[in-house]
């Protein structure tokens, strides 16, 4: 307890982490969960691996004496963003073009990503083994020793989204829910889908550089799977989601920071801990609820 | 001379570049209860989406033509099991939905937007009671009267129902029948109904459209409705 109460204090070392994981954590599930709704919870595994391609691929390139920016701190982050974002944005046009023609089998054509993506990461490194140790931080996150410019943008670029998932809500429900409807209310569904896939691919690019593949994944789909079966509308889903999200990260922070435990997979673990509660809890109010409908039903 | 809400000339309806309709040639007028009528894959609700603007006009023209310049206000009641479950949305969320014509981005942070209407629509179509039950746990006869409220919550001129009595037992259809006969009169709607089946719904049409062999054709519902064209259509003597 006494560990938690000094994280909380605001002269924490790791305090920049701490605040971004938990950010994090609130985020990705208002993201995650279109990808539940839309059954493109494969998306989740296919993309942040993509992003990761993308920021192996920016380090091979430096390898081979590529130089965009100035200083090399600098240059080695811009480059591996610019290549995140490219690869993530290149692979959600081209998967929203395949599923727009409604053609193939999907969950092919992203398994075929994965595998892709993954191959192309370990190539892209073996390319420039100098560039490996960097690369593997990258791939980890680098949340830990995240700087005070790289915590502000971050808060930035995660306000923004957070603010567009939460006042854009109708147009991503109903472009989604049904968009025959949508059409003839005279919505531009296309524009709302491009609004939606840039955001979840500024979402992906963002966190897989800060948190890493696993973590990102994890957080864009299990929180929402948690908050699922409680949801009572759109918002409490959003909502619900984004809390679960938002705790799992500071427990598995505080798991972390107490018992010396990699952040990421400790995150995840503590998310899917709540996924299990959350089913537990909901089998056992339909177990109390059922004699209560029977005596309903008989009266 | 009363002007036609919506126009076919020398039409080729489909998807892609294949044709599922062609030669289409009709008017409908405003107010009319409009029966599209065939068998599976004649081309009923193909013809629907060229009305709705959901795929283009391959060939030929179409136009329509509301009250005010431009195409009319539709409220569309898509075929029930096409709506995903997983969507944790309440009826009175479902039929909101309808409201949801114009980006308001500073009108939607008033709670009370939209909600008003909603409950309206839902009163309107018997369905108050259902508010906040889970859409998905509806039966198949309360999702078409949830689904006719979100239609109305649109606030149309024309109302596009695709197979909305499939899948109900009697008793609920001749229910939803009576529903949409007042709706038409008292909003006085314009009523598009694509339907696989003619039994307790012909007494509501005023015309019927005919999908057959590639082609379209629109009549009076009396006339089209009778043994002679029946048999000609099922090619049974009736």
């Amino acid at each position: 307890m006494s560990q938690l109460l000094a994280m909380l204090k605001p002269d924490f070392l790791l305090h920049h982490a701490l605040y971004g994981s938990v950010v994090m954590g609130f985020v990705c599930p208002l993201v995650g969960v279109y990808f539940l709704l839309r059954r493109l919870v494969f998306w989740g595994v296919a993309l942040p691996q993509v992003s990761a391609a993308g920021i192996a691929f920016a380090f091979m390139l430096q390898g081979f004496g590529v130089h965009l920016f100035s200083g090399a701190e600098s240059q080695e982050k811009h480059l591996a963003i610019i290549g995140s974002v490219l690869f993530t944005g290149l692979s959600i046009l081209f998967l929203a073009v395949l599923e727009r023609r409604g053609k193939g089998v999907s969950e092919g054509r992203l398994g075929a990503l994965y595998a892709l993506a993954w191959a192309a990461s370990i190539l892209f490194v073996a390319w420039n083994a100098a560039g490996e140790t960097e690369m593997l931080g990258l791939l980890k996150g680098e949340i830990v020793a995240i700087s005070e410019s790289d915590f502000h943008a971050m808060l930035d670029i995660f306000g923004l989204i957070a603010a567009a998932m939460l006042l854009f809500q109708r147009e991503f429900l109903l472009v989604a829910y049904d968009r025959d409807m949508a059409v003839t209310l005279g919505r531009n569904v296309l524009l709302w889908d491009v609004v939606l896939y840039l955001i979840v691919g500024l979402t992906v690019s963002l966190g897989v550089m800060t948190v890493g593949p696993l973590v990102i994944f994890g957080f864009l789909v299990v929180p929402p799977m948690a908050a699922l079966p409680w949801a009572r509308g759109m918002m409490s889903f959003s909502i619900l989601a984004s809390l679960g999200g938002g705790l799992s990260a500071l427990a598995g922070f505080y798991m972390s920071y107490a018992y010396d435990l990699p952040l990421g997979p400790v995150a995840v673990s503590a998310a899917c801990v709540l996924l299990g509660l959350s089913w537990l809890a909901k089998a056992a109010a339909g177990l109390r609820a059922g004699p209560r409908e029977i005596a309903r039903l008989g009266a | 001379m009363t002007e036609p809400l919506i126009k076919f000339k020398h039409a080729s309806l489909g998807y892609g570049k294949a044709a599922v309709l062609a030669g289409v040639d009709f008017e409908i007028a405003p107010q009319s209860f409009v029966g599209i009528l065939g068998h599976n894959g004649s081309g009923k609700t193909t013809l629907l989406k060229t009305v709705l603007g959901l795929i283009p006009c391959l060939k030929g023209h179409f136009t329509s033509c509301g009250a005010q310049s431009g195409p009319p206000r539709f409220g569309y009641v898509p075929q029930k099991e096409r709506l995903d479950p997983i969507y944790p949305l309440n009826a009175h969320d479902v039929v909101a939905m309808g409201a949801y014509r114009k980006f308001e981005l500073f009108r939607r942070l008033r709670r009370s937007d939209g909600r008003d209407l909603a409950a309206h629509c839902l009163a309107e179509c018997g369905a108050a009671h259902l508010a906040r039950k889970a859409f998905s746990d509806l039966s198949g006869g309360q999702k078409q009267r949830v689904l006719i409220a979100r239609a109305l919550a649109a606030e149309p001129e024309v109302l596009a129902l695709d197979e909305p009595l499939a899948g109900i037992d009697i008793t609920t259809q001749k229910a939803l029948l009576d529903l949409l006969g007042h709706l038409k009169e008292q909003r006085r709607l314009t009523v598009l109904m694509v339907s696989h089946r003619i039994s307790a719904e012909r007494g509501l049409f005023t015309h019927v459209i005919w999908c057959d062999e590639g082609e379209a054709v629109l009549g009076p519902a009396d006339a089209m409705l009778s043994g002679e064209k029946l048999g000609e259509i099922f090619k049974t003597e009736l």
